[in-house]
């Protein structure tokens, strides 16, 4: 088994086409080890997101190739048909915005994926009150969203994307809504899950302060991914 | 497994409840509506049951005092028992009259027969209090949606009439309600003019013969004899026009309420369109409306084959609510008009059917418009 976790080759995305087509990513390849916190940088309408989304197998790329795990998922088309399916059990979302379905408790946010997917109720209430209790936001698991802050919300998220032992966690812009320290809990924490779980984090972040807590830093230019280092960073 | 059709509704409860309940009221005016239409084919049909003759004699060339007026001798009830095959006969009328009363006059059809003659055309079952006429005169039995009681003195034309009976839906082909009166008290009424007129028509040579006449002949058959055989032979002796009992109901139906039922009819059949058409897009919009939810999901991976559940379910939920709503509605305020409101289980069935197919249908096209977007919508871009 390999260590490596997310593989993008000469990954290309042009929205729209003919004259009115924009090319947002062009030709883009790197990798994430488990276990690796990276951060993704690049000015607003460089293509994060849309990157993010492609890994995600939410918006399908234009070319190239991308492999999760041990499988391999898009191969200038998706291999699967079932793009859910990948997104379900091996991906967990974090975004700017919390998006918690809001007519279900925290609790039932955090289970109701692990359930879909087959675990009993019991087995996904335990996990989930674990991360709950982790994210010390336990006393609000019969709470509605709506009643919750911002960064209660926002944690509540973090555990939801973790409560399917996803391998791969996509978080763009998690802190944008936070407070630094809050912003600077919320990282350690990514970090921490990345070494305790083994699992591959990508992080979309505009936040230079969050930078130094990360492994590695990977950066849009051009239309392509470039490895930069820390102190190379000017601006984001 | 979390029942998201559950969590939503009783998240959105209160507007749930309101939502069903708007649409139930729809549904109860359209069950009220099929109920009026239903209504007035039964009252057409009503006094022409309770009668129950088999053959009906009328004046020649016309098809009956339910359609036309028709004037006929009323001794013919009399020589009809010559014929063969004839059970019992006997003389009626009918004519609108109002009813003086305090407030507004009450208008009423009055049928007019002969206590003491073979056929009774009053549905003693009918009556809720007191009896039916027994006296040749001054006796009325009136419905109770006259509004007036037993005993009480009622004035029409020069006399003074009692209140022996009360009835309780007993109304005309064209749901008026019914009073009886005595054949003799009838004619009077309808034939007998005021004492200047008599006195003109006297100067002028002209005698009242009128007052010996009624509207129809009804007769009934013995048993082993063809009400249309009779009726045939009737027809070629007498020179009268002859209809049975399926003739009549043929007529009333087609010739008297069709025009009035026909434009209820069609009222009601457009009424049930718009209001599905409301319905479903009650319903589309209701989905609609969950169409961020509905892409967080589908982002984080739920399965469609869950949402479409939690969107019919709500949907099966919101039909069934408001279908109660609906009857419960029309149930309350039915009796409250003024004319015959039948509500049948059969319709409200059938109009629950439809109402639920279409709203199936527009919560597909919500949830097929709600499937097909990309589901980076739900992050805004
Ligand atoms: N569905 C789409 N159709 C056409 N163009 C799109 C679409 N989605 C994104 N784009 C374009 O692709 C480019 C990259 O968008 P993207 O959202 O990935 O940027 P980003 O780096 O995440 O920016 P930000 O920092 O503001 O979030 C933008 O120019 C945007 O206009
Ligand atoms: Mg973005």
């Amino acid at each position: 088994m390999s260590t490596q976790s997310i593989k993008v080759e000469n990954l290309v995305k042009t929205f729209g086409q003919g004259e009115n087509s924009i090319n947002v990513i062009d030709g883009a390849s790197f990798s994430v080890e488990k276990g690796e916190l990276v951060a993704l940088i690049a000015p607003s309408g460089a293509g994060k997101t849309t990157l993010l989304m492609m890994i995600g197998c939410v918006q399908e790329p234009t070319s190239g190739q991308i492999y999760l795990g041990d499988e391999k998922v898009y191969d200038n088309k998706w291999l699967t048909r079932e793009t859910r399916k990948i997104r379900r059990e091996k991906i967990g979302f974090i975004f700017q915005a919390h998006y918690l379905i809001p007519f279900l408790t925290v609790l039932e946010n955090v289970t109701l994926l692990p359930q879909t997917n087959g675990k009993s109720k019991l087995e996904a209430n335990t996990k989930a009150m674990e991360l709950l209790t982790y994210f010390d936001i336990a006393d609000k698991a019969h709470s509605m969203p709506s009643s919750l802050s911002g960064g209660q919300n926002q944690r509540v998220a973090i555990a939801r994307a973790l409560a399917n032992n996803p391998e791969i966690i996509l978080a763009d812009e998690p802190t944008a809504a936070l407070d630094l320290t809050r912003s600077i809990d919320v990282v350690k924490m990514l970090k921490k899950i990345a070494i305790d779980q083994n699992v591959a984090v990508i992080m979309v972040t505009h936040d230079e302060a969050m930078l130094p807590l990360c492994d590695r830093i990977l950066k849009i230019d051009n239309k392509k991914v470039i490895s930069v280092a820390t102190k190379e960073i000017t601006s984001v | 497994m979390i029942n998201l059709a559950q969590k939503d509704i009783s998240h959105t409860f209160g507007k749930f409840i309101v939502t069903a309940m708007g649409v139930g009221m729809l549904l109860g005016i359209v069950l009220i509506m099929i109920g009026v239409y239903r209504g007035m084919i039964v009252d057409a049909e009503s006094l022409l049951t309770d009668i129950n003759a088999d053959l009906w004699i009328v004046q020649e060339g016309t098809i009956g005092p339910f359609a036309e007026a028709s004037r006929i001798p009323e001794d013919l009830k009399d020589s009809l028992k010559a014929v063969p095959g004839i059970d019992k006969s006997a003389a009626i009328t009918f004519q609108n009259i109002q009813l003086p009363k305090k407030t507004k006059p009450v208008r009423v059809v009055a049928v007019g027969f002969n206590p003491f003659g073979d056929i009774n055309p009053l549905n003693l079952t009918r009556i809720i209090a007191g009896r039916n006429i027994n006296k040749s005169h001054y006796e009325i039995v009136v419905s109770a949606k006259t509004g007036f009681k037993l005993k009480d003195k009622i004035p029409l034309g020069r006399n003074i009439y009692n209140v022996v009976g009360v009835t309780k839906g007993t109304v005309s082909s064209s749901g008026d309600p019914l009073i009886f009166i005595s054949l003799k008290d009838a004619q009077e009424l309808q034939f007998s003019y005021s004492n200047n007129r008599i006195r003109n028509d006297r100067y002028r040579g002209i005698k009242n013969i009128e007052s010996h006449i009624a509207n129809a002949i009804i007769a009934t058959v013995k048993a082993g004899y063809s009400a249309e055989l009779v009726a045939q032979h009737i027809n070629e002796t007498q020179y009268k026009s002859v209809f049975t009992y399926q003739q009549q109901h043929t007529i009333l139906v087609k010739n008297v309420v069709e025009t009035a039922s026909k434009q209820i009819g069609l009222f009601t059949a457009i009424l049930v369109v718009v209001s599905t058409i409301i319905i479903a897009l009650i319903i589309y919009t209701m989905t609609l409306e969950k169409i961020k939810e509905i892409a967080i999901m589908k982002l984080i991976g739920i399965p469609n084959s869950m949402i479409i559940k939690m969107i019919v379910q709500e949907t099966l939920l919101l039909g069934l609510l408001a279908f109660v709503f609906g009857n419960i509605f029309s149930h309350l305020i039915y009796s409250k008009f003024p004319k015959r409101v039948v509500l049948e289980a059969p319709d409200a069935l059938s109009l629950f059917f439809v109402i639920l197919i279409a709203s199936i249908l527009a919560s597909f096209i919500g949830v097929k418009k709600v499937i097909s977007a990309d589901p980076s919508t739900a992050i805004g871009g």
